[in-house]
């Protein structure tokens, strides 16, 4: 009976492990496609393995894609979209959406900052060459590294450090992703000119609107 | 009950509701349709009102007005947000060409919010986020009409 209880806890622990894997992988995943442009490196990291591919069904699909070198379809589209999308035409910024005068926040009053700060979660602007630190690329990276805060905390059987982790997850996607990210990336995906970005919004905002489901529900359920 | 006393159970009643309209719109949404503020032109009205994505729940972007504008047969670059909003305002020319700008504004607000409530029944936990931009969406679509009762009737 002993061993049954603790084989049935030790599966448990391998599918809260996994998914808290998951959920980190999915977030460097996202993290990095809508910071900067895609590399030879990552797209090829993206099509070779199936359960990334599988995230971008458009893409994985797309003519282009099965007939161009990585090095022309990344010149000659994916970085002309990216371009378009986050540097020229969109706002990527979630200080324009919660500021009735629509501006961006760059300096150190930027609230999203200020939390940073508090988590001592250094933000490298000239490094991930974005303007400010509420920029969806780094607001994803920043819950990437509290994901992998949880997951490591669960490994150590933590699970009152790792429950602190997801509540602090639980207020950033309330307080800001969930709040102004779907208004940018329903523009993305109406506006993108590849299937890839179509795929990368279309990934972000399922995956950050079920995430917050998945962290309410187990808020609900005491974690 | 005398006339005091009425005077006196209506403003309670007032100061209540404005109590619990205060305690309903803590999101930044309207507590009613009066507390704008009084612009110089529907110009200034509607991007200062409608275009903030706070205030009206809804990202223009600048694709989304060129779009607006070409279903109008009007065309024109891609530019810098605030001056394209400024180009597609000037094009009205009578109070028929803003009840099509209106008419434009209003189709592309209830797409999103179509797309707000798919989103919210699929992930109930995010519906009081959708709803809130719902409401705003809802009560912008009340301020183009009435923008358009100010300054073109």
């Amino acid at each position: 009976m002993y061993k049954t209880i603790k084989r049935y806890k030790d599966i448990m622990q391998e599918a809260i492990l996994n998914e808290a894997l998951s959920r980190l992988n999915i977030y460097a995943l996202i993290s990095r496609v809508l910071m900067n442009e895609v590399d030879e490196e990552l797209l090829k990291l993206i099509e070779e393995d199936k359960n990334i591919l599988a995230f971008f069904p458009n893409f994985q699909k797309w003519e282009r894609r099965q007939s161009m070198e990585r090095k022309d379809l990344i010149e000659k589209y994916l970085n002309v979209d990216f371009t378009n999308l986050f540097l020229l035409h969109l706002v990527p910024y979630e200080s324009f959406y919660m500021r009735e005068d629509q501006m961006m926040e760059t300096g150190g009053e930027n609230p999203v900052q200020q939390l940073y700060n508090e988590f001592d979660f250094r933000v490298e602007l000239d490094t991930a060459r974005v303007m400010a630190g509420d920029h969806i690329g780094v607001e994803l990276e920043f819950m990437f590294k509290l994901c992998e805060a949880e997951y490591k905390a669960l490994q150590d059987g933590a699970l009152d450090v790792a429950k602190q982790i997801a509540d602090i997850e639980y207020d950033f996607l309330k307080e800001h992703l969930v709040e102004w990210a779907p208004m940018f990336l329903l523009n993305v995906k109406s506006e993108a000119g590849t299937p890839f970005y179509f795929d990368a919004a279309d990934l972000a905002l399922e995956f950050i609107l079920s995430d917050f489901e998945s962290l309410t529900q187990r808020k609900k359920e005491e974690f | 009950m005398d006339m005091k006393d009425l005077n006196e159970l209506r403003s309670d009643f007032e100061s209540l509701q404005k109590r619990v309209q205060s305690a309903q719109c803590n999101d930044g949404c309207r507590a009613d349709d009066e507390s704008y503020e009084e612009y110089p032109d529907y110009l200034a009205a509607i991007y200062t009102e409608i275009m903030p994505p706070l205030k009206s729940g809804i990202y223009f972007s600048r694709w989304d007005l060129k779009a607006m504008a070409e279903e109008l047969d009007e065309s024109f670059a891609l530019d810098v947000r605030e001056r394209m909003f400024k180009r597609f305002m000037q094009w009205v020319s009578s109070p028929e060409d803003m009840q099509l700008v209106i008419g434009e504004f209003k189709k592309n607000i209830d797409m999103k919010c179509n797309l707000y409530r798919e989103y919210s029944e699929k992930y109930p936990a995010t519906k009081a986020s959708f709803d809130s931009k719902i409401k705003k969406a809802e009560a912008a679509k009340r301020y183009l009409d009435r923008v358009y009762e100010e300054f073109f009737t």
